[in-house]
């Protein structure tokens, strides 16, 4: 294609645009609607993930022996939880070197409070922290540890692992859908909205063709509104996305101990994809309703 | 120029356009094509603009046998021809230029040749001084000028007038004639379908008559000039 003629071919595209700006208006308020979504789901997963990450690596899990066991017979039964292969880390947390913890998260750094409480006193049970390799795994490794003689009770994370868990496979399945649902609507609308510029025009294409125009100079003009409008969507979109995000971040983390992922770091990751994103389905359904078109009443010429 | 050999085209509904049709324009020649509406003479056309192509028969058109042709050398077979419309098939929201320019736009002209060339054509057809109306400021018989204009603006050996003076007052009608004959006697050959045969009588071209499908009659141009 000649230099001229694609210039003049994206200032027909431009022009498509603003003649048909209601409708090009209304595609791209679709078109970002549905990008949002996409980009609300994928950053929801992401979250979830990063939320089960840091679960199965920081909060570690306490395995509570029997009210006095021998330390003996505890550190055995902690060299048998550490040959599990579920287990990333066990650390024996001596019953001594707990009380103290408590006074130190009481405060109470001289005893007056848990005075009665130390060394033979001391009511709590010797235990370990442990972490685990694979946090979907929770229920078996908890099973097999509470078989080990002399464990008494380990906390029950089971809940919390099984619904991460489940809440990640059904976000990864659910976007998926979500997104390829959006993907057709997007397609659709576009190529909708291109097919009306295209009746409008139809005499133009008619004559040109009659000049003899090739189908390829006759699509361009569409295909450049179509990437017009997914570029606009995706930069607006993105942009959005960014500003929402930001906002919804502060409200989560002033109710919840929850902490969001931080979006800076992906920011342009996002607006780039977004933005190639608007730009291919544009390009695609500008594609698709030219190329029918020409199939079919886009060919005439004298009889038009 | 155009040679039709024993054309005949059935639509896909079985109504039989043209049966076996013969015909044979020579280069520089100018034909009426005259008929009664049905009886073929769209079909006629579509199958020289490769719209539709023929069930039987052989076209040739330009030396270029266009049973054979590929369906991406048909843009490049129509930019050797010029079609001119009855209902002028003008945009509305361009000028009279850009009406013009848009026929060089399409095959890739430069701007620079545009800007040349279009003046030029405007000229030809007198409405130099038109170049920024829009076409509803124009009378019928200018607009066809215009139409004209496109259809010339890429210096096409062949122009195909499909009752062009249909919309356009009968006293201008002859106007339209005249710049066609004008054309044709600069070397482009010129195929006019019309109803009219007081133009059809005045100017003595020659004169092809379609009937139900089949040529009935092929009166040969009964020009002084011609005779001579």
């Amino acid at each position: 294609m000649k230099i001229n003629s694609l210039k003049y071919l994206v200032k027909e595209g431009f022009k498509n645009i603003w003649n048909n700006r209601t409708m090009s208006f209304a595609s791209i308020g679709v078109l970002i609607s549905c990008l949002l979504l996409t980009g609300a789901a994928v950053l929801f997963s992401y979250n979830i993930d990063t939320a089960m990450k840091s679960i199965e690596g920081n909060n570690s899990v306490k395995v509570y022996m029997k009210q006095g066991l021998p330390t003996l017979s505890a550190v055995k039964a902690g060299e048998e939880i550490k040959k599990l292969d579920n287990i990333a880390t066990c650390d024996f947390v001596p019953k001594d070197d707990a009380i103290e913890q408590y006074m130190n998260l009481l405060g109470d750094k001289d005893g007056t409070m848990l005075a009665g409480m130390t060394g033979k006193e001391n009511p709590l049970p010797d235990a370990f922290k442990i972490s685990f390799k694979d946090l979907s795994q929770y229920k078996q490794t908890a099973a097999q540890i509470k078989q080990i003689s002399g464990v008494d009770t380990i906390n029950d994370y089971s809940d919390i692992a099984q619904k991460l868990t489940s809440l990640d496979k059904a976000i990864t399945t659910g976007g998926f859908w979500i997104i390829l649902i959006l993907s057709l609507v997007s397609l659709f609308i576009i190529s909708n909205t291109i097919r009306v510029t295209m009746f409008s025009r139809r005499l133009e294409i008619s004559i040109m063709k009659s000049v003899g125009a090739t189908n390829g100079f006759v699509r361009v003009p569409f295909i450049v509104e179509g990437v017009i409008i997914g570029l606009v969507s995706g930069a607006v979109a993105s942009l959005l996305l960014n500003l929402a995000y930001g906002k919804l971040i502060s409200a989560v983390t002033s109710i919840t101990m929850f902490t969001p992922i931080d979006i800076n770091p992906i920011k342009w990751s996002i607006t780039l994809a977004f933005i190639l994103l608007g730009t291919i389905f544009g390009a695609i359904g500008g594609m698709i309703s030219i190329g029918r078109y020409l199939k079919k009443e886009g060919g005439d010429v004298v009889g038009w | 120029m155009i040679e039709f050999q024993n054309v005949s085209k059935t639509y896909s509904n079985g109504t039989k356009a043209l049966k076996n049709v013969s015909l044979n324009v020579e280069k520089g020649e100018f034909v009426f094509i005259v008929g009664s509406s049905g009886a073929g003479k769209s079909t006629f056309l579509k199958l020289i603009m490769c719209e539709e192509s023929a069930n039987e028969g052989d076209i040739v058109i330009n030396n270029l046998s266009i049973s054979n042709l590929k369906k991406h050398d048909v843009p490049y077979l129509r930019r050797t021809m010029g079609i001119v419309f009855q209902d002028f098939r003008l945009i509305d929201n361009m000028t009279v230029f850009e009406n013009v320019a848009f026929a060089m736009h399409v095959v890739g002209a430069s701007t620079k040749d545009i800007r040349k060339r279009v003046p030029y054509i405007l000229g030809l057809v007198n409405l130099q001084d038109k170049a920024k109306c829009r076409p509803n400021e124009l009378s019928g018989g200018e607009q066809q000028r215009v139409g004209l204009a496109r259809a010339l603006v890429n210096n096409p050996k062949l122009i195909i007038a499909d009752e062009p003076t249909g919309n356009v007052d009968p006293a201008l009608s002859f106007e339209i004639v005249d710049l066609l004959s004008e054309i044709n006697r600069r070397g482009t050959t010129i195929l006019m379908v019309t109803h009219e045969h007081t133009l059809v009588k005045h100017f003595k071209k020659r004169v092809v008559e379609i009937h139900d499908g089949e040529i009935v009659a092929d009166t040969a141009s009964q020009e002084v000039s011609n005779e001579n």
